[in-house]
């Protein structure tokens, strides 16, 4: 009998690279799906809408909606498919990767060195600087191979393969930024949510600045400034221009080496800012657990409602240059009229078609509250609370009436917002209507909750998901439909089929009264399987 | 002086109550059919090896997971109406996670505000003798004090059942003795304490009765005397002159010299037989060691593991 001693050759870079890829893998796959199935849809439909007249004058309409100009930018290249593309879908896909860049880059970073996990990896050979540089390379080839995809899925519009580069080398080029500002963030401050916040924050500031810079002449210089302003300037099927890239390539190699030189200065578990060790008890709204739940709220809700009032107080700003513009543009009001978006050349018209998109942040804001209520069970903070005379439906009905709370707070704000904004450059603007505006978004902020309670109850794993599902789901199924001249009732699956341009229109209310229904289906749905389930954790 | 409540806890009732407790994840047979009695003022002792299924019991006790089959009761209470029975009994569980941003102080106040009622000059004279800071945020507590919180918000409560899921694995010592001394005048109130834990000393020092939990099944519940009397005895004895012949007596085993005129034997069961034997040598010192619960612990688990 002869003994074999088998020996695991210990390759410790190797192992950490493996464990960050396992981690990420199914995002990453997802986020890199969509990348390329985006511009391929678009690009598969463009000869068939072009044969059409009727389709012609809806996207002419479409590219007049200063709703769709304000988010996607100025269509330069709408001549050909790839230019097209690039403005249909390119904005869609940059903030995807660049939000999924940034929550994979700080979930599986700061978020695993927060849960403990990392004592372990660090405890052997590698140090800190290399663990966070070989966690961040690994999410970082998710960008460069969106990138990629994106690129070779454009290659086959026609024959401009530099614009197809261009506008593939701009969306990596994106997603590395975003990976390098979450990286550094994940070593500033000591908690996960913060990293996130503030790298989400920078991003949302550069879409902001780069609005600004399309929208008002003078400002266009602060287009340089931001992510979003450098790829449009790199202008892909309009000029293809490489000195933007190549400085926001430069600005993430940057932020990356100052995120390792950070990581090399800190300690395990904390970060170059020191959480305070000691301070007076505050015991404001700790009476219930209904007051718990908005006082968890505030802080999130704070940073929320800057990010959307800051946006439409630019859309008030700006509405009456806008509307001005488009006055004396007949053609241009007519052809969007007859696609529905009437009346743009006056201000309440002009709102009317920016208020719909509000259903967006406010949808995705009531899926993470409703998440991060999850992941308080996940990591066992519930227990606590569950151990209290409380019912399960009282704890999840406590976090939906905050949650409802803070959209209603959201959309008041943008509605206010935006009557600040018209009214300080001297617009005729009733608050009444603004307030009319925003809150006909309100059944599809229901929906988006109703759906994240659903998965709650059935799908604890996926509440972002299904609560974005509704209103971010359903924008891009109505902008893909109407790309893709997909047939009617595709796009009357969407939500915003059913949604009236208020404040222009009185308020549809069979459609908001079935949203609300539905919602209030999937809410009880979803509540009477919590009640049932085990709790995780 | 602590008030003693005994009308909050009725004597006539189990403080709590399972039967045919059972809890499968797919194949797996996390609980099996436990039926379990612990009397109202009873002190409670919870033991098994990791994976034996203690913390699922626990779970089932508080509605947090629902039991597969069978059906759990705290002092009369469903353990499924959760309103009603978490008025009846506070809890620790083994891993305590906080909200981070909260102070200690917040945290125990909100506990207080939504739990079954708090002694709030007991839970500070709680704060100062565990020793917890309340003024820190609850990320920068380790372990131990993440642990003290819970204890003092569950030990501050005047609820009737207390459940506590390996209380102590993160207190050190001296924080051991205060967590004895909480739960022997919890006692003293009435209060029914229903502990799992593996510091074995710890069980048999503040446990009336335990009960062994093995793969999901309860082996065993006795007290610990009784169970220490089912185990055997280590004698040691020293002589003069021959050797006494102690193989062959009942119950004993295991004889074997450990130096000049010393043997040592364990003894199961009535001494009787082997002291006559003795009784004929020419003894000059005899010690009778009882097991510790961890020996005994140590061979029902190293026993069941031969087979």
């Amino acid at each position: 009998m002869t003994n074999f001693a088998f020996t695991l050759r210990a390759a410790p870079g190797q192992a950490i690279s493996r464990l960050a890829l396992r981690q990420i893998r199914r995002g990453g796959l997802l986020v890199l799906a969509f990348a390329a199935a985006m511009p391929a849809i678009v690009v598969g439909g463009y000869d068939s809408m072009m044969s059409d007249p009727a389709a012609v004058a809806s996207l002419d309409a479409l590219a007049g909606n200063p709703a769709i100009r304000t988010l996607f930018g100025d269509p330069v290249a709408l001549g050909e498919a790839g230019g097209f593309t690039v403005w249909r879908v390119g904005t869609v896909v940059a903030v995807v990767l660049g939000v999924w860049s940034t929550l994979a880059t700080t979930r599986i970073t700061r978020g695993e060195e927060d849960a403990g996990r990392w004592g372990v990896l660090l405890a052997g050979r590698v140090r800190l600087r290399d663990v966070v540089g070989r966690h961040v390379v690994v999410v970082a080839l998710v960008p460069l191979a969106a990138g990629l995809a994106a690129a070779t899925a454009l290659s086959s519009a026609g024959p401009d393969r530099a614009g197809a580069a261009v506008y593939g080398a701009g969306l990596a080029a994106l997603g590395l930024f975003a990976v390098a500002v979450a990286t550094l963030a994940a070593q500033i401050f000591p908690a996960r949510a913060a990293a996130t916040g503030v790298t989400i924050a920078v991003l949302g500031a550069g879409l902001l600045a780069r609005m600004i810079g399309d929208g008002l002449t003078a400002l266009g210089w602060l287009r340089w400034l931001s992510p979003f302003g450098l790829i449009e300037l790199s202008a892909p099927y309009a000029g293809n221009h490489p000195l933007p890239l190549l400085i926001l390539l430069t600005a993430a190699i940057l932020v990356y080496g100052a995120a390792l030189a950070a990581a090399d200065r800190r300690d395990v578990g904390g970060g170059l800012t020191a959480p305070a060790t000691g301070r007076p008890a505050r015991l404001r709204l700790l009476a219930t657990v209904e007051a718990f739940a908005v006082r968890r709220m505030l802080a999130p809700l704070a940073g929320w409602s800057a990010g959307v009032s800051a946006y439409f107080l630019l859309i008030g700003i700006t509405s009456i240059s806008v509307t001005d513009f488009l006055a004396d543009n007949a053609a241009f009001v007519d052809a969007a009229a007859q696609a529905g978006f009437t009346e743009l050349d006056r201000v309440e018209g002009f709102t009317a078609a920016i208020f719909a998109l509000l259903a967006l942040p406010v949808g995705a804001f009531t899926a993470v509250r409703m998440a991060a209520f999850v992941a308080a069970e996940f990591d066992r903070r519930l227990i606590m609370l569950a151990a209290q005379p409380l019912s399960r439906l009282r704890l999840l009905t406590a976090e939906l009436t905050a949650t409802i709370g803070g959209a209603l707070v959201l959309v008041t704000s943008a509605a206010i917002a935006t009557w600040v904004g018209v009214t300080v450059v001297g617009g005729d603007f009733a608050l009444s209507a603004a307030l009319q505006g925003t809150w006909n978004t309100l059944p599809i902020v229901l929906l988006s909750a109703g759906a994240a309670i659903l998965a709650t109850g059935i799908a604890p794993g996926a509440v972002t998901a299904f609560g974005c599902l509704p209103a971010t789901g359903g924008f891009l199924l109505k902008v893909t439909a109407d790309s893709a001249a997909a047939p009617t009732w595709v796009a009357n699956l969407s939500p915003f089929a059913h949604l009236a341009p208020v404040p222009l229109a009185a308020v549809d209310w069979r459609g908001a009264l079935v949203m609300t229904g539905l919602a209030g289906v999937l809410t009880t749905t979803g509540a009477a399987a919590y009640r049932r389930r085990d709790l995780r954790g | 002086m602590i008030h003693v409540d005994r009308k909050a806890c009725p004597l006539t009732d189990s403080a709590l109550r399972t039967v045919g407790l059972t809890k499968r994840y797919g194949r797996l047979m996390a609980v099996d059919d436990l039926t379990l009695e612990v009397a109202a003022g009873e002190v409670f002792g919870f033991l098994g090896p990791n994976g034996a299924g203690k913390s699922t019991t626990i779970r089932m006790l508080l509605g947090l997971i629902r039991p597969t089959a069978g059906r759990a009761s705290v002092v009369g209470v469903d353990a499924a109406d959760v309103t009603r029975a978490h008025q009846v009994l506070a809890y620790v569980p083994g891993d305590v996670a906080l909200w981070p941003h909260l102070t200690g102080a917040e945290i125990l106040h909100l506990l207080a505000r939504i739990g079954p009622g708090t002694d709030l000059a007991y839970q500070d004279e709680l704060i100062e003798r565990f020793v917890l800071d309340p003024s820190k945020p609850a990320r920068t507590y380790s372990t131990g004090n993440r642990q003290k919180v819970a204890l003092v918000a569950a030990f501050a409560t005047r609820a009737p059942l207390l459940v506590l899921d390996e209380p102590t694995s993160g207190l050190d010592p001296l924080m051991e003795r205060e967590f004895r001394t909480a739960v022997t005048q919890a006692r003293d109130r009435g209060q029914t304490v229903f502990l799992s834990s593996h510091q074995l000393a710890e069980v048999q020092a503040i446990c009336d009765r335990v009960g062994i939990l093995r793969a999901g099944r309860l082996v065993e519940v006795a007290s610990v005397a009784r169970l220490r009397a089912l185990q055997r005895a280590e004698v040691t004895v020293a002589f003069t002159g021959t050797p006494p012949a102690l193989s062959a007596v009942p119950g004993v085993e295991t004889v074997e010299a450990i130096g000049d005129g010393q043997l040592r034997f364990f003894l199961t069961g009535p001494p009787a037989p082997a002291l006559s034997v003795l009784a004929e040598a020419d003894v000059t010192a005899l010690t009778v060691r009882e097991p510790s619960l961890e020996e005994i612990f140590l061979d029902y688990y190293g026993a069941e593991a031969a087979r």
